[in-house]
């Protein structure tokens, strides 16, 4: 990356592969990026395409295969027992379910003291003060619905209480693995605007995962779009948006339906389904289905180029780009 | 920002928290269980007669202000046997059902919290057990384990019912350790025995606790079945299962013998029966059904 | 209303109502709409709006214990509220026909693909295992399967999500049916198989001149898809007309609202989403007043205490209900209070 600055989130290479021999699924095929700190990065792609994968395999609850995952120059992989648990502090997650993401029996102010409890770094009165804090910055009132069980609250409430929870520990990194997609439209407008605002005040770092391409775009400073395990394209979102260079970014931002009944009716549609993950393309992945296929995207994989600044693209024939 | 999360928090509307009704019915079990405890625990200091005490006078008398519920046909007290026999029935079925979660329990627990080998090595082995029919393993025990006593026939059938009880733990603690919560416990550095304690058990615990009633009641009804066959504990000991062997041979003279502990332990089972569903509908928390 | 004989479906003051633990829920109320041949209606809501259920209830799929369904609907003629099962059975697949929203559910996993077609035509048309077999085939081709015939085969666990949505249009078109009710059938899917899909629909209704109901909560879906919709909220139709209509010269505030709080891809990154405060309104204690009122940045007193109607607007077709509508616009205008 052309940034003096130095990366809170280094992954090298991550591959994630299930099972074995014949029957092995590269769900994360050699996938590299940074985060760099204070940033928002959206990873966005369609179902298994290993979006979900990379997130939890950065979180290691599911182990990678091979590659390196480096935060603020600690190495995640290889770490176990104790030491992990304290690293893993430093790093929080957000689900997509929002109800099952919270025990239904437990009380909300127990439920995001917890992390504090685990560690017991602040006990006591400062405990319960830095909970009712946590609460009411989410817009739960701690006073009347603090002891409540987490079963009693709706799907958005939820998002906001395991929100409250991840930031008890102040993490530096928050991933957002597709935390809206099970909201209403009205809803997750609510908790992306309450996202923005406490990334600033907590001085976060997102890595925040979606199939849906307008939220990813409002909220991140880059995107990165993956296809079958491997990231295609990579840049800031407003260029990538505007001017994709992957002609399978294209493709998704021609699918995306718009609420304008003027937009442009059938823009060329993708066809066909994705290959199997058991059996990909030679080459490069995406091939099958791509109209500038040629016989070199058959043999030699693309490897990322720059395309701009800081916007890469893995494609022997990139779309051409202005250069801003 | 302030001003939004006022408004939203203005129209926060409580989802309605309307648990099944435990209803009368189900205090009524619970009193009758305990008085079958309190019973049992103070036999001794109870106005009751002698329940070994053969009073050639009165044999197969019927009820009576004197015998209560009649005598069997050696003259004994039918009433204070069956309160003293209550004893029997109470401390094998809650005894053997303590050993069997008390192992149980733990194992499931951790099995279906660890998967990998321990998992998959630890339920073939309880799979296998479960295909030996339990019964005939009791049996066959307790036909050779002789001097017969009260704690090994509790042992035995405890370590008997060991493999269905990791089966039933196991599956509720499998559909509890996919939540998305267990993997946010462990992501925010707890340790597995706090995930275990604080997230897992307690949304398990209805589920064992209905099935541990149950689990009781199934044992009660064992522990009759072995009398039938003579194994249960030795004569004097009255046990409601020995009481009802015993009047076999008087059935046409004495039908109070097999009336009364039959009774006790019908009531005694439904009532556990009961509550165990009761209180499974009451935890059970999902949805308000429509 | 135009001459409704010519209507293909005519929905009359139809209101769901259960019977909870809770009290009576009115799930679905008062809600009117016509659909002519050929036309595709989309309707559109937020969860707890009432549009599955309303979807339901036209179809007739509501039980008979603690659920109570007043009103009309008029199915090609056929009063489908108050019909008895074998009537309604009569009429599903060959005259109306619905597709759902979660494939792997609607289809069943441990049966052959091509044998749920079959099913569903030797049943219905009473046709032989061969002529059924071959319509299958044509079926599947007609939906875009790629190799029918292998695909007959399958499992829908060996086929992928589109796929499957693709067999239980299959499945939904086999009786030839008048009327199409897809209730989200593209929510889970990805963005470009969503696409596909749509296409697809619309294809296949001009080609067996169907029309179809789309009922969504994605307002891009029924953006370029749709000749008219209606906007649902708390189980009422708040506001109805042309597509273009409602998306240009909407009156009723939540539909502004709705429109707003989407975010859009035109926008750019980090823009503040406009947000609708507080939530949907528990439909066991519905006030007297309108149902969005308490979260309505333009609502009035009347709004609070008197429930609006629905009134026609300017345009023909289109109808609103709102004390205080937005005002009329040929260009966007700002929000004012």
């Amino acid at each position: 990356m052309s940034d003096n600055r130095q990366p809170l989130l280094k992954v090298r290479d991550l591959k994630v592969t299930f099972g074995k021999g014949r029957h092995a699924v590269s769900a994360v095929a050699g996938v590299s990026f940074d985060i760099f700190p204070g940033e928002t990065l959206g990873l966005v792609g369609e179902s298994g395409c290993g979006k979900s994968t990379t997130g939890k395999a950065l979180m290691r609850i599911i182990e990678p295969s091979s590659g390196s995952i480096e935060l603020e120059g600690t190495s995640l992989i290889g770490q176990k027992g104790r030491t992990l648990r304290n690293l893993r502090t430093h790093m929080q997650m957000i689900f997509q379910d929002p109800i099952s993401s919270l025990n239904p029996r437990r009380r909300v102010k127990d439920i995001v003291a917890e992390p504090l409890d685990c560690w017991k770094s602040v006990t006591g009165n400062e405990r319960d003060v830095l909970v009712s804090d946590l609460l009411s910055k989410v817009g739960i009132d701690p006073k009347v619905y603090g002891n409540r069980y987490a079963r009693q609250f709706s799907g958005g409430q939820c998002q906001r209480i395991s929100i409250a929870r991840s930031l008890a520990m102040r993490p530096k990194l928050l991933i957002c693995d597709e935390m809206v997609s099970a909201l209403d439209v009205s809803v997750q407008a609510q908790i992306l605007n309450l996202l923005e605002d406490l990334k600033d005040e907590y001085g976060l770092t997102l890595l925040f995962i979606a199939h849906d391409l307008a939220v990813v775009k409002n909220v991140s400073d880059r995107v990165a779009v993956m296809y079958l395990g491997k990231i295609c394209e990579i840049g800031p979102s407003d260029a990538l948006y505007e001017a994709p260079a992957h002609p399978y970014t294209k493709f998704l931002l021609g699918a995306a339906l718009e609420a304008d009944p003027d937009s442009p009716m059938h823009n060329q549609v993708l066809e066909g389904e994705p290959p199997s993950p058991l059996n990909p393309p030679s080459g490069c992945r995406f091939r099958t289905r791509c109209p500038n296929a040629t016989e070199k995207c058959a043999n030699e994989e693309p490897l990322p180029q720059e395309v701009a600044v800081g916007h890469q693209v893995s494609c022997h024939f990139p779309l051409t780009i202005k250069q801003k | 920002m302030s001003n939004a999360i006022l408004i939203e928090q203005a129209s926060i509307v409580e989802k309605p928290e309307k648990k099944a009704p435990l209803g009368p019915l189900f205090w009524i079990c619970v009193g009758w269980i305990a008085l079958n405890f309190l019973g049992a625990i103070f036999a001794n200091v109870l106005p009751l007669q002698n329940p070994l005490y053969q009073d050639y006078a009165s044999i197969n008398a019927g009820p009576s202000l004197h015998h209560l519920f009649g005598t069997d046909d050696i003259g004994r007290d039918i009433f204070a046997r069956i309160v003293f026999g209550s004893r029997v029935s109470i401390a094998v079925g809650f005894g053997a059902m303590v050993i069997g979660f008390g192992i149980g329990t733990p194992l499931g627990m951790l099995a279906a919290y660890r998967r990998g080998r321990f998992d998959t090595f630890m339920t073939a082995f309880m799979y296998i057990l479960l295909a030996f029919p339990a019964i005939i393993a009791t049996i066959a025990v307790l036909s050779f384990w002789t001097p017969r006593s009260l704690l090994k026939i509790i042992i035995v059938i405890g370590l008997a019912s060991v493999p269905l009880v990791y089966r039933v733990i196991r599956t509720a603690a499998l559909a509890v350790s996919t939540k998305d919560y267990i993997i946010a416990a462990k992501v925010q550095g707890a340790t597995d025995r706090r995930i275990l304690l604080k997230e897992l058990l307690p949304n398990i615990a209805p589920i064992g606790v209905s099935f541990l009633l149950i689990g009781v009641a199934t044992v009660i009804a064992l522990e009759g079945t072995l009398a039938f066959l003579g194994l249960s504990v030795s004569p004097p000991t009255p046990s409601w299962g020995n009481m009802i062997n015993e009047s076999r041979t008087v059935l046409q003279d004495n039908p109070w013998l097999a009336i009364f502990p039959s009774l006790a332990l019908c009531l005694f089972l439904l009532s556990l029966n009961f509550i165990g569903d009761r209180l499974r509908n009451h935890f059970d928390v999902t949805e308000v059904k429509l | 209303m135009s001459d409704l004989s010519h209507e293909l479906l005519v929905v009359e003051d139809l209101s769901t109502t259960f019977n909870t633990m809770g009290g009576p829920l009115p799930a679905v109320a008062n809600v009117s709409f016509t659909l002519a041949r050929n036309e595709t209606i989309g309707i559109v809501g937020e969860s707890g709006s009432g549009k599955t259920v309303l979807s339901r209830t036209i179809m007739g799929l509501q039980p008979r214990t603690n659920v109570s369904v007043t009103g009309s609907v008029l199915l090609n003629g056929n009063q489908m509220v108050g019909a008895s099962e074998s009537f309604k059975r009569g009429l599903w697949g060959t005259e109306v026909a619905m597709v759902f929203q979660d494939p792997m559910t609607s289809l069943n996993p441990v049966m052959r693909v091509g044998k749920q077609i079959d099913e569903s035509l030797r049943v219905r048309l009473g046709m032989s295992k061969q002529d059924a077999k071959a319509r299958a085939i044509e079926l599947l081709e007609l939906v875009g399967i790629p190799s029918p015939a292998h695909r007959y085969m399958a499992y829908p666990g060996q086929l992928s999500g589109g796929m499957r949505q693709r067999v239980v249009i299959a499945i939904a078109l086999a009786g030839s049916p008048k009327l199409l009710m897809a209730d989200e059938p593209t929510t889970g899917l990805d963005v470009t198989i969503q696409a596909q899909i749509l296409n697809l629909l619309d294809e296949l209704k001009d080609r067996l001149k169907m029309s179809v109901v789309l009922v969504t909560h994605d307002l891009g879906v029924v953006a370029t898809r749709t000749s008219r919709i209606a906007v649902m909220y708390a189980g009422r139709i708040v506001e109805t007309g042309s597509t273009r209509d409602v998306f240009t010269n909407h009156r009723m505030p939540y539909t502004r609202a709705l429109l707003d709080s989407s975010p859009k891809v035109a926008n750019a990154s980090h823009t503040r989403l406009v947000t609708i405060p507080g939530r949907p309104p528990n439909l066991l204690q519905l006030s007297a007043g309108c149902s969005f009122a308490p979260r309505c940045s333009f609502a009035t007193d009347k709004c609070h205490q008197e429930r609006p109607e629905l009134q026609a607007a300017d345009e023909p077709g289109h109808a609103f209900a709102c004390w205080n509508p937005l005002p009329t616009q040929t260009e966007p205008a700002p929000h004012e209070r």
